[in-house]
C-alpha cells in the first residue's frame, strides 16, 4: 500500500468536507476519484497533500510515514506530488523556471555552496536544466521554454503544470481534473502523455475526472465520493451498474413508469 | 570568444574581477573632481542595498517598506560601535552585518501571517520604529548625530577622502552583486520566486515556505547592514536619523521598481539610474519626491518589470523569432 487512511474526516464548521474515509491504494494502481461536485474530492487530496490539517482522530500513511501532522513540504520530499485544479501555474516565470522549480526537492547541492557560487552549483544546474528540457520536449513545450508561463495557451498550461508535478520524480501523483477544459482531441493527447509518463518513472496515480470516458478507459479502479463518503470503489464496470453511484452521479434510474410520469408534466 | 564565455560560466567570479578591474581605473580616467567620487559611492552604497531589496521583494514577493530601518540599523551599529568602543571599519561591518541579521529576522516574523498591503503596513511600522528609537534615545547621540566616524585604513594607508573611499565601497558594492548573483541563479533563486507566485503550490513542490521567507528577509537584511555601514563609515563619517526616514524608503523602492522587480539586474540598474536622478534634480528638491512617486506609479503601470524586464523581452523576441519563424508578441 503506497497509500492509506484510517477514518479521515475534515469539517469546516458544522460542514463535514469529509467524514471517515478510510482509503487504500497499492503501487502502480491507476486510481479515479469521481462524485458530483462538493462531494470532497478535492479536499481529499488536501488532506493527503497536508496543505489542510485533518481533523482528530485521522491517520493517513504514506508510503511507510505517517503523514497525518506533516506539512505540504516534507509530504513531498516523501515523493508526493499533485497538481491543482486551479493549475497556480507561476504565471510570471519562465516555462522553464516553473518545470525547474518542481525539482527543488531533488537539487543536490547546499544553500552555502550557492552563496559561494562554486562551479560545481552550476554544472549541476545545467544538468538539471539538461533534464527539465527533455521532460518538456516529452510533453511538447521545447519551444516555449524561455517565454513566460502567462503567454501559454490553456492546453499548453495542463501540460505544464503536468511536467512540474513530474519534475520531482515522486512516487504518487495526484491528478486534480487534469483534462478540465480541454477539448476531446486535447484530452486524448493528455491522457497518452500521462499514460508515457506512468510507464517512464513508474508512477502511481490518482486522478479525480469529470470526463466519465477519461476514467473509465483509463483507471484500474475508482472510488465514488458523495456528501465526504466513499459510497462505492471497485473497477470502473462495477462502480458504473452501482446503484447508489447512479444515484448520487449520474441522477436517478427510473423505471418506464417514472419516466412516464415525469416527461408528461 | 567562446571558449570565453565558458570559462565565465564555470567560474562567474571571474566577471566580476574583471569589473572590479574596470571599475578601478574609472576615477583616474573618467572623473573630474571629487564630487563625483562622492556620487559614485552613494551609488555603490545604493547597489547594495537595492540588491537586497530585490532579493525579498523582487524575488520571494515580500512587500517590505521597513527596509531604510535596517539600513539604519547597519549604520547605527556601526556607529555605536565606534562612539563606545572605538572599533574601526574592519569591526564593525562584519558586526552590523550580523546585528542587522537578526533585526531583519524579526522585520521577516509578520510575513508568516500577512501579506501584500498588510505586510507592508507592518514593516512601514517596523522600519518606522527603529528610526524613533534612535531618535528619541540619548544613547545614540539622537539630536546631534554621530559625527567623525573614522574611515578605514589597511596597513597605514587610509581611505579618508571621497576619491579613496571609492575602492572601499566598490569592493564591497562587487562582493554583495556577486552573492546575490550566485543566490538568485541557483535553485535558492528558484524557490524564492515560487513563493512569490504561488505560496501553497510552493508547498506543495516541497519549498519550505516560512524557512525561505525568513531566509530572504535575513539575506536582505545583511545587504542592508552591509551597505549601513559603508554609508556610516563615508567621509565625513556623520550620521543623522534623518536620512532614514520613508522618503529614503521611497528612493529606494523606486530604484527596484524602475530596475525591475524581480529581475536579476534590477536593483543595480534602478540604483545607478535613481541615484544619478535624484543628483541632477538637487535644485528642484521641492519635487524631488513627486518625481519618485510618479515614477513607481509609471514603471508598474507601463513597464511591469521594470528597464531590466524591457530589455529583457527584446532580447527574448529576437531569440523567439530566430528559433520559430514567428512573432510573439504579447
Amino acid at each position: 500500500m503506497i497509500l492509506k487512511t484510517k477514518q479521515l474526516s475534515k469539517s469546516f464548521g458544522g460542514l463535514k468536507a469529509i467524514n471517515k474515509v478510510d482509503f487504500e491504494l497499492p503501487k502502480n494502481e491507476i486510481r479515479g476519484i469521481i462524485g458530483p461536485n462538493g462531494s470532497g474530492k478535492s479536499t481529499f487530496f488536501n488532506l493527503v497533500s497536508g496543505i489542510y490539517d485533518s481533523d482528530p482522530g485521522s491517520y493517513i500513511e504514506f508510503d511507510g510515514h505517517d503523514i497525518t501532522f506533516a506539512p505540504p513540504h516534507e509530504i513531498a520530499t516523501y515523493g508526493l506530488s499533485r497538481t491543482f485544479q486551479l493549475l497556480r501555474l507561476y504565471q510570471d516565470m519562465t516555462v522553464i523556471d516553473n518545470v525547474m522549480s518542481g525539482y527543488h526537492t531533488r537539487v543536490p547541492y547546499k544553500f552555502f555552496d550557492a552563496v559561494i557560487g562554486r562551479k560545481k552549483i552550476w554544472d549541476q544546474e545545467r544538468a538539471i536544466k539538461e533534464e527539465m528540457m527533455e521532460l518538456l520536449s516529452f510533453v511538447g513545450l521545447a519551444d516555449y521554454a524561455e517565454l513566460n508561463a502567462s503567454e501559454l495557451s490553456g492546453g499548453q498550461r495542463r501540460l505544464l503544470v503536468l511536467a512540474r508535478a513530474i519534475a520531482m520524480k515522486p512516487k504518487l501523483l495526484m491528478l486534480d481534473e487534469p483534462a478540465a477544459g480541454l477539448s476531446p482531441v486535447n484530452v486524448d493527447n493528455l491522457m497518452k502523455i500521462i499514460m508515457q509518463l506512468k510507464e517512464k518513472y513508474g508512477l502511481t496515480l490518482i486522478i479525480i475526472e469529470h470526463i466519465l470516458k477519461v476514467v473509465m478507459d483509463t483507471c484500474n479502479s475508482v472510488t465514488v465520493f458523495d456528501h465526504g463518503q466513499k459510497i462505492a470503489e471497485g473497477t470502473p464496470a462495477q462502480v458504473k451498474d452501482d446503484n447508489a453511484v447512479i444515484e448520487a452521479y449520474l441522477g436517478k434510474k427510473m423505471d418506464d413508469e417514472e419516466m412516464r410520469k415525469a416527461l408528461a408534466v | 570568444m567562446e571558449k570565453f564565455k565558458s570559462i565565465i560560466r564555470d567560474y562567474p567570479f571571474i566577471a566580476f574581477i574583471i569589473a572590479f578591474i574596470i571599475l578601478a581605473f574609472v576615477p583616474s580616467v573618467v572623473f573630474t573632481d571629487v564630487y563625483q567620487s562622492h556620487l559614485a559611492t552613494l551609488i555603490f552604497v545604493n547597489i547594495v542595498v537595492a540588491a537586497g531589496l530585490n532579493i525579498v521583494k523582487g524575488y520571494c514577493g515580500q512587500v517590505t517598506v521597513g527596509h531604510v530601518g535596517l539600513f539604519a540599523v547597519g549604520s547605527y551599529t556601526a556607529g555605536t560601535l565606534f562612539l563606545y568602543l572605538g572599533l574601526g571599519f574592519w569591526a564593525t561591518l562584519p558586526i552590523a552585518i550580523i546585528v542587522t541579521a537578526f533585526f531583519g529576522v524579526a522585520m521577516g516574523i509578520p510575513s508568516f501571517r500577512l501579506e501584500g498591503p498588510y505586510l507592508a503596513l507592518a514593516t512601514l511600522g517596523g522600519g518606522e520604529a527603529i528610526r524613533l528609537f534612535i531618535e528619541n534615545g540619548n544613547f545614540f547621540r539622537s539630536t546631534f548625530g554621530i559625527s567623525d566616524i573614522p574611515t578605514p585604513s589597511i596597513m597605514g594607508y587610509n581611505f579618508d577622502s571621497p576619491d579613496r573611499y571609492y575602492f572601499i565601497s566598490m569592493t564591497i558594492m562587487i562582493i554583495a552583486v556577486y552573492f546575490s548573483f550566485s543566490i538568485l541563479r541557483s535553485g535558492v533563486g528558484r524557490a524564492f520566486m515560487s513563493i512569490r507566485e504561488d505560496p501553497i503550490c510552493a508547498a506543495a513542490a516541497g519549498i519550505n515556505v516560512k524557512k525561505y521567507k525568513i531566509l530572504a528577509f535575513i539575506l536582505s537584511a545583511m545587504f542592508a547592514g552591509a551597505a549601513g555601514a559603508v554609508y556610516a563609515h563615508m567621509p565625513p563619517g556623520y550620521i543623522h536619523p534623518n536620512n532614514y526616514t520613508v522618503i529614503e524608503m521611497v528612493t529606494f523602492l523606486a530604484m527596484v521598481v524602475l530596475g525591475g522587480l524581480g529581475h536579476i539586474w534590477g536593483g543595480i540598474i534602478g540604483a545607478i539610474v535613481i541615484t544619478i536622478v535624484y543628483d541632477l534634480t538637487r535644485p528642484l528638491y521641492k519635487y524631488q519626491l513627486l518625481i519618485f512617486g510618479l515614477t513607481i506609479v509609471l514603471t508598474i503601470l507601463f513597464m511591469p518589470k521594470g528597464l531590466g524586464g524591457f530589455i529583457d523581452r527584446y532580447f527574448l523576441e529576437k531569440r523567439f523569432k530566430k528559433k520559430t519563424g514567428t512573432e510573439k508578441t504579447t
